[in-house]
């Protein structure tokens, strides 16, 4: 549900007018009109029944999808803010940087959060520019063995070490 | 919030003396740390350790969320076959795998024992008309909907309890009026005088009747709660018998011997000042039930509680 | 006066070295956990439950009280200098704070949001001690129908924090809203909008809304922005240290945040984000700098600040005089009394007035403890700019790591993470303003329950919502709030065609 607000990786491009972040927001509302009407509504509860906010929710998105779509198609979605000294969009490094947010959830089954935490560390400063790789699997690595184990002192269970160990 | 640590050696005070399986037990809390399973875990451990029964100490993880059931999957996908894996289960689990149709139930586990419960009790605010469990049952009867009873959440003891009477007043269970709470706020909505009831474990609202402003009008137990001032639905001919029974099962696939081993434990805590000092302390009625009589209670819970929550609404 | 003897009697208790020590404990541990994103008091409360074996009572709550406060006074921290608050009482001072910090004041912000919480938990003490049992009876006096005016009010201040386009900030708080309604209905047990999951019949966890929207979002954002010359501030370019000006202009706010904290915190259903939002909403209002709002206005971090600390003090007051747990932190400090075989309540004052007044006592203390801690930690904390900026980030997605998977080590989390990231990173770049979905996430859940607990009470009378004084003036006062600005900036605008347009559109929206 809530990768469908962002479609695909369409995202990375500038503030142009998005139509289709509005037909995201219309597809969402959508998706809840329909789970209302599929919520059971229990006739044995006295007071408003449980899909009537679904309901409103559902019928609130659908029609700011469409005055979304509408005022994109008009060209009226507004301009950049203006306070943000902007650097240009560079894709490899948004990827790069979504790469290191998406890999724990290929790794952290098998690998575990220490080392899942330290691939996530080094794709994200890559994405930043950064080429020594090897410094910063080793900052990465420490960082995450550090929370790993201060955490799990505090009681905190991040999970085993290295999970294929048992 | 979290739903999950593990406190690793926190309760293993024991000084070495190996029973039988000389490691730690490792008990899985379906539920996040500060709750009633969370305490209900970790003091019966610590019992065991304080009476000297089982001195090989307990590590914990606490597994939250749908009324245990998330942690009751857990438990079954790794802990099968661990004669040393424990987890602490009871009447909300049994109501949480009907309710959500879980894959899983408590029937893939080994059923251990019964151990605590803690009855309900019902609760008015202090000038209420309504004074005894007869006026409570006659208030149901005349206008269901204009009765609204507070509780914990949809679907829990509560919600059933409240089902169960009105069944037994003969009003229509569906026209029942429940409004469920989290929390303190059922006591600050009783004491206000916001809902005209409300069903809740008899120890939460103990404080507030000593003080005066609501007046408990029974409690839900075979027998009375010592020190509350109020009659069991039993002795006003109410046939109704609700509980918040907590209690323990071992990994599915637990060895016969294991089951003996941990049985016999049980049944030696049970025996000791220390467990009826914990039960004390807690607040808990002893419920001890352990091996076949177990299994036979979990059954006829099962049935009761799957009909209950048909005729509630909440079951389709 | 007795009341004075008892308090001094309590002082003798927490000035005690040991307790002190406590004390410096409990401030330490909770502002670190105020920093962390996902790990609040009330966990940090929950780990430390076995110490109330081992230790005394006084001392043990003293060390809780620190941790309480401390929190507070942490959780700001990250949202001032990285736009990624730890707690959900942080999120509207990352509004202002965050832009401050981007202009180089983030010292000011910092200290100003220190100061506050210093004079907001002092004050929100005092009432506590001299107030308590007066205010403790608001319970009972606020009904679902109050609650839900008190929620319809806060509601309408999502308005001022819209950004320039009303449709993308309705969207935004729909989308909260929506999120918010995933999950088992409390009332009737139904399971609404889980898709099958069994992970999501709880639903989506706040904490993961909140790094995911705000961390995670950010670090994508600023990643993928960052390939020409590197953005550096100077985190001291704008002095150091609050200016006579920025002293000027806070003061009011922090009253005024003290004022709205303290009684919302000590409702049973009150809690400490609504009296950050209606304080924001307030400040954006009274400012006669209109125009420096999100920009980076002082008073929108002094005031939500204040409030915070003061719903703090707040919350204690039910939980001390009636037993009555209002938050998850109280829920887990009324276990820690009754550990030690304490029921809360007006009788604990009779039979153990040396351990209540010690802890009353200790929150003063713990207060001065935490103004000492935290304002020569601005200098540190600004500092921390100064890393390089892969280092920050990757640091930061590490710890949102650590806030989500810790939670219950649920793959569901992560991937939620990973989903409302990209979110989140979308809403930045086409200009959509995050706060409203997080508004919509805290506040929609609790107005639904409210108001379904009001008409189930009333079966189905509507006219209830209207039916007490409170809530007939609440909904009034939101009614005012919605319509009088844009009637003044209208009559405003006629007389002065020509003079300052931006400013009047900004205050409509």
């Amino acid at each position: 549900m809530s990768s469908m607000k962002n479609g695909s990786a369409t995202a990375g491009g500038g503030r142009r007018a998005a139509w289709w972040l509005g037909l995201a927001i219309l597809v969402m509302g959508a998706v809840w009109l329909n789970g209302a009407r599929s919520i059971a509504s229990t006739t044995n509860y006295v007071g408003l029944g449980p899909s009537a906010i679904v309901l409103a929710v559902g019928l609130g998105l659908v029609l700011l999808g469409f005055l979304l779509i509408v005022q994109a198609l008009k060209g009226q979605l507004a301009p950049p803010s203006e306070d943000e000294e902007e650097a240009p969009f560079s894709r490899p490094a948004f990827l790069m940087a979504l790469a290191g947010v998406g890999v724990p959830l290929l790794t952290i089954r098998w690998l575990g959060f220490p080392f899942s935490a330290m691939l996530a560390f080094t794709l994200v400063t890559h994405a930043f520019g950064s080429r020594r790789t090897l410094l910063d699997l080793g900052i990465g690595a420490l960082i995450a063995s550090l929370a790993w184990l201060g955490f799990s002192r505090l009681g905190i269970s991040l999970g085993p070490f290295f999970p294929l160990l048992g | 919030m979290l739903k999950r640590l593990t406190m690793a050696g926190v309760l293993a005070l024991g000084l070495g003396a190996g029973t039988a399986l000389a490691e730690p037990a490792k008990v899985m809390i379906p539920a996040n740390p500060g709750g009633g399973w969370d305490g209900a875990g970790r003091h019966t451990m610590a019992a065991f350790a304080q009476s000297k029964v089982f001195t090989d100490g307990a590590s914990f993880t606490n597994k939250g969320g749908a009324a245990g059931t998330i942690g009751l999957a857990e438990f079954v996908r790794t802990a099968k076959g661990d004669d040393n894996a424990l987890l602490v289960t009871g009447v909300i689990m049994v109501g949480g795998v009907i309710t959500n149709q879980t894959p899983v139930s408590l029937k893939d586990t080994t059923p251990l024992l019964r151990l605590t419960n803690e009855y309900n009790a019902i609760a008015v605010p202090a000038n209420s008309p309504i004074k005894t469990p007869a006026d409570f049952i006659a208030a149901l009867k005349a206008d269901p909907g204009a009765l609204s009873v507070g509780g914990g959440s949809a679907g829990g003891a509560d919600h059933v309890m409240l089902a169960l009477l009105a069944k037994h007043a003969g009003a229509p269970v569906g026209k029942i009026n429940f409004v469920a709470f989290s929390g303190g706020e059922i006591l600050a909505a009783l004491g206000g005088g916001k809902i005209k009831a409300a069903i809740s474990g008899a120890s939460e609202f103990r404080a507030f009747a000593e003080s005066g402003r609501i007046r408990i009008i029974a409690t839900s137990g075979p027998t009375r709660v010592e020190g509350l001032n109020a009659p069991t639905l039993k002795e006003a001919g109410i046939p109704v018998e609700v509980g918040n029974w907590r209690g323990f099962v071992g990994a599915p696939g637990m060895s016969d011997a294991a089951k003996k081993t941990w049985l016999d434990r049980f049944a030696k805590l049970h025996a000791t000042k220390e467990w009826k000092e914990t039960l004390k302390t807690q607040g808990w009625e002893d419920a001890y039930l352990p091996g076949d009589a177990f299994d036979a209670f979990l059954k006829s819970e099962d049935a009761n509680w799957t009909s209950a929550l048909k005729e509630v609404g909440i079951l389709k | 006066m007795d009341i004075l003897n008892q308090l001094l009697g309590g002082f003798a208790v927490a000035l005690q070295p040991m307790n002190l020590f406590w004390a410096f404990v409990g401030c330490g541990l909770g502002t670190a956990v105020g920093v962390l994103p996902g790990i609040g008091p009330a966990l940090t409360i929950a780990l430390l439950l076995p110490v109330t074996a081992q230790v005394n009572p006084a001392s043990a709550f003293i060390m809780f009280a620190g941790i309480l406060y401390g929190a507070l006074y942490g959780g700001s921290t990250t949202s001032i200098l990285l736009n990624t608050p730890g707690e959900s009482g942080s999120v509207m001072t990352a509004l202002e704070g965050n832009r401050m910090a981007r202009r180089g004041r983030g010292a000011a912000a910092l200290a100003t949001a220190a100061i506050g919480s210093f004079v907001a938990g002092t004050i929100g003490t005092l009432a506590l001690t001299f107030l308590a049992p007066a205010i403790a009876e608001l319970a009972f006096v606020f009904g679902p129908e109050d609650y839900f005016a008190l929620m319809i009010l806060s509601f309408t201040s999502v308005a001022v924090v819209m950004g320039r386009s009303m449709v993308r900030g309705f969207a935004a708080l729909f989308f909260g809203l929506a999120l918010g309604t995933i999950g088992i209905d409390t009332q009737t047990g139904q399971t609404r909008m889980v898709f099958g999951t069994l992970e999501l019949l709880d639903g989506i966890p706040f904490t993961v809304v909140l790094v995911s929207l705000f961390a995670i979002g950010e670090t994508l954002y600023v990643a993928s922005r960052s390939g020409a010359a590197p953005a550096a501030i100077n985190p001291l370019s704008g002095g150091s240290w609050m200016t006579k000006q920025d002293w000027k202009r806070s003061w009011k706010p922090w009253l005024r945040g003290s004022v709205i904290g303290f009684p919302i915190g000590a409702l049973p259903a009150g809690g400490t984000e609504i009296p950050t939002f209606l304080s924001y909403a307030l400040e954006r209002r009274l400012t006669p700098h209109p125009e420096e709002f999100g920009q980076g206005a002082i008073e929108g971090v002094a005031g939500p600040e204040a409030a915070n600390n003061a719903a703090a003090a707040g919350i204690l007051v039910p939980l001390l005089t009636l037993g009555l747990p209002s938050t998850a932190t109280a829920a887990v400090l009324l276990a820690a009394f009754q550990n030690y075989g304490l029921q809360p309540g007006p009788l604990l004052f009779a039979t153990n007035p040396d351990l209540l007044w010690g802890l009353i006592a200790s929150l003063y203390i713990g207060n001065v403890i935490l103004l000492i801690l935290n304002l020569p930690l601005v200098g540190i904390w600004v500092r921390l700019l100064l890393i390089p900026r892969q280092y920050i980030y990757g640091g930061i997605v590490v710890f949102a790591m650590v806030g989500v998977w810790g939670l219950s080590t649920s793959w569901m989390d992560l991937a939620l993470m990973c989903g409302l990231g990209l979110v989140g990173y979308v809403a930045r770049v086409h200009d959509f303003p995050i706060a409203p979905t997080l508004i919509g996430l805290i506040l929609g859940p609790q107005a639904e329950i409210q108001l379904r607990r009001a008409l189930a009470v009333s079966q189905n009378d509507w006219s209830v919502l209207v039916g007490t004084p409170i809530a007939a003036t609440l909904l009034g006062i939101a009614a005012l709030v919605l319509i009088v600005p844009p009637l003044l900036a209208r009559l405003r605008r006629r007389a002065s065609a020509e003079e300052e347009p931006a400013t009047s559109a900004g205050r409509a929206g």
